[in-house]
């Protein structure tokens, strides 16, 4: 955390709970944003002093109105302005004037709407600089506390929300507003609730961080529209998830991938802005989520329950099918049924009917009651193997909805295990649902539903759990001599290295490149060869060709002094005819190794998230299948095993269908040196190892083609 | 027609359709910030220029003039 992110910090503080609030601009005009807010920040019973500032009322709402901001004869904490845009940096001067250190601005007119507005909005920054004011905005929905110590709703939003422990954050004010109502519908509660809108000053990332220490947020939701800063919002997450065990689902919107069609190599365009995000995502443990629907399927399981310990869980159900339904949602999802201990089994047995299945998916017979559902809820809270229990119901003419939401509810509110419920069906259903929800306990219109949610949950901990650090310092990086090729190619003018002077970039960073040299005349070719030893791959340099393969410049097994002569001959004769025009620099000549795996290894700069490195399996895995894996760069060698066990194809990595296990360490070791070129060199635009040749285990990996774009 | 007969006229239109008093209105008084103009109000202002000067002006720029003194600038070009 910077020093700046600390002074955030403390002005967020003074944003939230403000002592004393002035509103910029306001009025006495409702159905209006300047007049609405005033309303709002009212209604809501504000522990603290309201100041409104306008230039003509002296009364608004039965309170003295001020006619600027320094005319206030008291200290003010927050001021929240409403004024157009073309007197927002007046109001912002007259503030720090005033010695106010925490504004919201709501008022739209800035950077949204090109050259001007963006002028305007970056004299706002510079006068906030000039007083050390912290802003929210502009362009903005405004900002809503419920704890009871402050009540503060400086937002224009219809209604005050419950308070709750999930804090909301968005980009988007219209979003707030769906949002606060479907929450309404599902009475979820808020802990803090902030549409920042431009973030040209307080963005998502200040806001994370002081989430972190707010004892009222349990789980954070945040909707981007764009990420700014890639690498410091990871940051901010894994700060947030590691000091506070905090959740943090993204919702972020534009998943589409214009960016890679006009990259120069393999990794360059398989490597959209989507599949980077969401690598970057999961490495900082993010939980992206799709809408708003999953947003909050997820965040009332972690907002409301315990974390589940285990995958495993226990299916009440009063009718067959849906019970059937859900094991197989839960089984896709990645999910175990608990194995019940014979204990649990005999309580079962003597608690339910004898038609009753007390296998897991108990299901307690269309008829039952209450009785049955807390009988069966006890025995597997009590079962060892089982750590969340899921509960259907469907609504039978004997099903006492209500008194069962209401048991089920205090029964889960007495375990420490997640229970999650489903409660099938809309209109009957809808007043036992509504218990539910009092209760807080999460229910989902179908009973699929409850599977990715305490699944999620599960991982969730058990990422907590179990992170550990395993950075390694990396010896061998000769960052000078990979420096010193580069801008020498960037001298001359290159916008990509010839292959044998990238092998010296890589090489530079201890990656695997095998012996080669490249020879101007057919005796230096023979002399070359012999020094590597037999056989030998010749290939054509030139910057001219492209695809060496098309124009005859590539040749294998070259076994003898005298047929690396005649290579050298034949590769100049067949490139001369078939492109005439191309400048021959030589014949790179290279050892020829066993035939192993092919694999590819890449590395792209992501204009949010900066540099990206790609793993994949080579040929059609790539080409046509695009089976490939991302990383944001650097990466342990933990997060290169991942990379590599997550391609769909990575089996044929661990001996599928009779083939050796290969030598995944020295890829993951490839990797890891490969993110640190990336990290270290910005000059490398786009890079491609392919392919990097696998052998058996224990005999390590290979590179024999490079290719670096600057 | 001179630079303070002109700001006169100025004050004369501003206090017409904000209602305030010509002599609370200062030389370089911003009509939202300092008047308490609103959105309507700055639209009427125009209008009122234009009467009161018997100009034409052109909406766009006009609607940038946030003040007496750069309305004084701005009607003095039509004149």
């Amino acid at each position: 955390m910077t020093e700046k992110t600390n002074i955030y910090k403390q002005n967020l503080q003074t944003l939230f709970y403000p002592k004393s609030v002035a509103i910029v601009g306001t009025n006495k005009v409702k159905g209006t944003v300047p007049g609405d807010i005033f309303t709002n920040i009212m209604k809501a019973e504000l522990n603290g002093v309201v100041f409104p500032v306008n230039p003509r009322e002296k009364f608004i709402g039965g309170v003295k109105t001020y006619k600027y901001v320094i005319d206030v004869p008291d200290d003010v904490d927050l001021a929240i302005i409403v004024f157009p845009s073309s007197v927002c940096n007046r109001a912002l001067e007259q503030c720090g004037q005033k010695g106010i250190k925490a504004v919201i601005i709501i008022s739209a007119g800035f950077k949204e709407i090109g050259e001007k507005g963006l002028e305007r909005e970056k004299e706002l920054l510079e006068i906030a600089a000039k007083y050390d004011i912290s802003f929210i905005g502009p362009n903005c929905l405004g900002v809503i506390n419920t704890d009871p110590v402050s009540r503060l709703n400086a937002s224009f939003a219809r209604e005050f929300p419950a308070e709750g422990n999930i804090a909301f954050l968005s980009q988007s004010g219209a979003l707030c507003t769906a949002v606060l109502d479907y929450a309404l519908a599902k009475n979820i509660g808020f802990s803090k609730f902030v549409s920042f809108g431009n973030k040209a000053d307080i963005s998502e990332i200040d806001l994370l961080y002081y989430l972190m220490d707010d004892e009222k947020t349990k789980v954070i939701l945040l909707y981007l529209e764009e990420i700014t800063n890639g690498p410091g919002l990871m940051q901010a997450a894994r700060d947030v998830i590691e000091k506070s065990g905090k959740p943090v689902l993204i919702m972020k919107s534009g998943r589409t991938s214009e960016g890679a069609s006009a990259a120069a190599s393999h990794t360059g365009s398989l490597a959209g802005s989507d599949e980077i995000c969401n690598a970057a995502f999961e490495q900082a443990g993010i939980i992206r989520c799709d809408n708003i629907q999953e947003m909050f399927n997820i965040a009332i399981a972690f907002a409301y329950q315990p974390m589940p310990k285990t995958n495993k869980v226990a299916i009440i159900t009063n009718a067959g099918g849906p019970g059937v339904l859900t094991t197989d949602a839960a089984i896709k999802q990645g999910l175990q049924l608990a194995r019940f201990s014979e204990e649990t089994t005999s309580i079962l047995k003597r608690s339910l009917p004898s038609t009753a299945n007390i296998k897991n998916p108990i299901d307690v017979i269309g008829d039952a009651r209450a009785d049955r559902y807390i009988a069966a809820m006890d025995a597997a809270f009590k079962d060892d193997d089982v750590d969340g229990v899921f509960v259907i119901l469907t609504p039978q003419s004997m099903t006492d909805i209500e008194a069962i939401a209401e048991e089920v509810a205090k029964a889960a509110q007495g375990s420490d295990k997640p229970v999650y419920t489903s409660f099938m069906g809309a209109a009957d259903v809808a007043a036992g649902i509504k218990i539910l929800e009092k209760y807080q306990i999460p229910h989902y219109r179908i009973p699929e539903a409850m599977c990715m949610p305490f699944y999620t949950a599960y991982a969730f901990n058990k990422m907590v759990k179990e992170h550990t650090d395993v950075t390694v310092e990396l010896t061998g990086l000769d960052n000078d001599k990979a420096q010193s090729i580069l801008q020498n190619a960037s001298n001359e003018g290159r916008s990509y290295l010839p292959e044998h002077v990238a092998a010296k970039v890589i090489e530079a960073y201890g990656l695997p490149v095998i012996e080669s040299g490249l020879a101007h005349s057919a005796n230096e070719a023979a002399e070359i060869a012999a020094k590597i030893g037999f056989p030998v791959v010749m290939k054509v340099m030139s910057d001219d060709i492209l695809h060496k393969f098309d124009v005859g410049g590539v040749v294998l097994n070259v076994n003898s002094k005298e047929e690396a002569t005649q290579t050298f001959t034949d590769i100049y004769a067949s490139v001369n005819r078939k492109m005439p025009d191309a400048k021959i620099e030589g014949i790179y000549i290279e050892k020829q190794i066993r035939q192993g795996t092919e694999v590819i290894l890449g590395i792209k700069r992501d204009p949010s998230f900066g540099p990206v490195v790609m793993f994949g399996l080579g040929g059609i895995f790539v080409e046509i299948f695009k089976d490939v894996s991302f990383r944001i760069a650097p990466v342990d060698k933990s997060a290169a095993l991942e990379m590599i066990m997550q391609i769909k194809s990575s089996k044929l990595l661990f001996g599928a269908r009779g083939r050796a296990n290969m030598d995944i360490d020295s890829i993951a070791n490839a990797i890891v040196r490969l993110s640190r070129l990336a990290v270290d060199c910005p000059e490398i635009k786009e890079l491609d190892i392919n392919p990097l040749i696998v052998l058996e285990e224990g005999e390590g990996c290979y590179v024999t083609d490079t290719k670096i774009i600057i | 027609m001179t630079q303070e007969e002109v700001k006169q006229k100025v004050k004369k239109a501003v206090s017409e359709v904000l209602k305030i008093e010509q002599s609370e209105i200062d030389d370089d008084a911003n009509f939202i910030f300092d008047l308490g103009a609103d959105s309507m109000q700055s639209m009427l202002l125009i209008a009122a220029f234009e009467d009161e000067f018997d100009i034409e002006m052109e909406v766009e720029k006009a609607q940038e003039v946030q003040s007496i003194s750069e309305a004084i600038d701005f009607i003095s070009g039509y004149l």
